[in-house]
């Protein structure tokens, strides 16, 4: 059983020149282009298993971001198809879902509502969220003043505690304390062995040979390779140094 | 259409609070505040146009200060939900760039706390008729609560529309905010709409008052002021005397269904543009 399928999936974003109306009625009056397009994922398809733990790696700009926002209907793809069954849990980038002006504690319940709990299951899981993020003394702190690595705290300890079945981690733990990281990659394989799914972007790929189980390599948004995660990881490592090679020499 | 919003009702119950938690900071006395705007309004407007301009012709005696509030308070609960829904979106952009939810409910929730607001202050406005002695006509005021449901609905409709145009060009802000202001002019709220009919207005505005009541905005002001002024009410069209309320009404379900369409339609590259 597939927990998410995702087929021939095309992104195009338009980079528009000016976002205000004024810009927009002088470029109708002079009849240019208002944005000019970029294909950010191009014939993307993958499948990733119940229970799976997958990797998705690739360099800065490749489209991995973009990929969790389509699967989590942030962003509507131009063509292709995304199947989910379950409920996902996304966690993008630095920051993922918090509201600045909002306190820690009001930001869990805020993404609790967004997830659909209801207020007993809330109150059953705030104190969890809390706990594990180890920022208690800071819960009633406005977000805006916590630093990026107390953000991704409390990120991750939301996304882990509203009962999803999938969960996508974007690079979030890559401004955590060491402690905290390591927490973090114990409990997503005790998430993974509890049957959830988690799709995983890093770009510390040695704690993914551990966690995952396959990796998808993309490329300016292309799907370059599929497969077992160390083969995955070793020949992503190659292409760079060979890359990284042939710079040098020219 | 509403149905898979009830989903997300912790969601909703959420964002009112919080909305209205930051207005009222827990007190009687937050609630008083937030009136502050309008009395204030009403004591300026009540010196300088009903005293000083003599805007009150056609009133009853002293009846100016209650004439305003009336038409202000509604007004002010148009104003405030769609200002502040043309921010709806933009200003929640960092969750709107991190999970997916209708988006509607943002626009939609700053409507229900507007509307929250709104009930205890049109509440005073009674309450002040009654210290004042001006008789409120019940047959006007059963109609209560059809007003209130047709503002909201219209209000809701611009507010959509504003809140996803907002996304887009930035400066739909400045121009809603211009716009808004020519808005209130064109309603009857510092000016008795009888003196669009009166003798000594300009002949030219009186052959073109019936223009006047194209504005949604101003037949539902009027529907207002019908509970104390009856003679400041709709007034009746000679061929089909309740015209007016009736093209109110369908103006407002196609501006609320045309405005929902556009909203899912631009909402589609919300999450890439905010
Ligand atoms: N909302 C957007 N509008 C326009 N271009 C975007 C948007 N989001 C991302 N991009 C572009 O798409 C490409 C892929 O971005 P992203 O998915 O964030 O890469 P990654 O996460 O792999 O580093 C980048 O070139 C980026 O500039
Ligand atoms: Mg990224």
């Amino acid at each position: 059983m597939e927990a998410i399928v995702v087929d021939k999936l095309t992104k195009h974003f338009r980079r528009a020149y000016d976002k205000t109306l004024k810009g927009f009625f002088i470029s109708l009056v002079k009849g240019e282009k208002r944005y000019k397009e970029f294909t950010a994922l191009n014939n993307v398809s993958f499948k990733v298993n119940k229970g799976e733990s997958y990797a998705i790696i690739g360099k800065n700009g490749a489209g991995k971001s973009t990929l969790f926002k389509v699967l989590s209907g942030i962003i509507h793809p131009d063509s292709g198809s995304v199947k989910i069954n379950g409920k996902v849990a996304p966690l993008i980038e630095l920051g993922a879902g918090l509201s600045r002006d909002l306190t820690g504690a009001e930001n869990i319940r805020l993404n609790c509502a967004i997830f659909g709990l209801d207020r007993k299951r809330i109150e059953e899981v705030y104190p969890k969220i809390v706990e594990f993020s180890e920022l208690e003394e800071f819960i009633h702190t406005p977000v805006k003043f916590y630093s990026s690595g107390m953000k991704a705290r409390l990120g991750f300890s939301i996304a882990i505690h509203i009962d999803a079945d999938i969960i996508l981690i974007d690079e979030v733990l890559a401004v955590g304390d060491k402690d905290f990281k390591k927490k973090c990659y114990a409990k997503m394989e005790e998430i993974r062995d509890s049957g959830k799914t988690l799709v995983i972007v890093s770009h510390s790929l040695k704690p993914l040979r551990k966690i995952c189980d396959r990796a998808l390599i993309l490329e300016r948004g292309q799907v370059v390779d599929i497969g077992e995660i160390n083969e995955m990881i070793d020949k992503y490592q190659d292409e760079k140094k060979t890359n990284n090679k042939k710079k040098k020499g020219a | 259409m509403l149905a898979h919003l009830m989903k997300y009702k912790e969601l909703m119950y959420f964002l009112v609070h919080k909305e209205l938690r930051i207005r009222y900071r827990n007190s009687l006395f937050g609630f008083f505040w937030t009136l502050l705007e309008p009395l204030g309004l009403m004591v300026i407007y009540t010196v300088v146009f009903g005293y000083l301009v003599n805007l009150n012709k056609g009133l009853p005696e002293g009846a100016y200060p209650l004439y305003v509030l009336a038409g202000l308070i509604p007004w002010t609960f148009f104003n405030n939900s769609v200002r502040k829904g043309t921010k709806a979106l933009s200003g929640n952009a960092s969750l709107i760039k991190k999970v997916y939810f209708p988006r509607e409910i943002f626009p939609l929730t700053m409507l229900i706390s507007n509307l929250v607001n709104f009930i205890p202050a049109f509440a005073l406005v009674l309450v002040m008729a009654m210290v004042m002695n001006q008789p409120i006509h019940g047959d006007q005021l059963a109609l209560l609560p059809g007003m209130i449901l047709l503002q909201a609905f219209f209000t809701l409709g611009v507010a959509l529309l504003v809140s996803v145009l907002n996304v887009y060009y930035r400066d739909v802000e400045f121009i809603v905010n211009l716009l808004m202001r020519a808005w209130m002019y064109l309603c009857p709220i510092i000016y008795p709409m009888s003196r669009l009919y009166s003798r000594d207005t300009d002949p030219v505005v009186q052959q073109l008052a019936d223009l006047y009541w194209l504005n949604p905005m101003a037949v539902i002001i009027s529907l207002y002021h019908g509970i104390f002024f009856p003679e400041q009410g709709v007034p009746a069209h000679p061929a089909v005397p309740g015209l007016w309320i009736i093209y109110t009404i369908l103006v407002t379900i196609i501006l609320f269904f045309a405005a929902w369409y556009l909203f899912r339609k631009m909402n589609r590259r919300v999450g890439e543009v905010i």
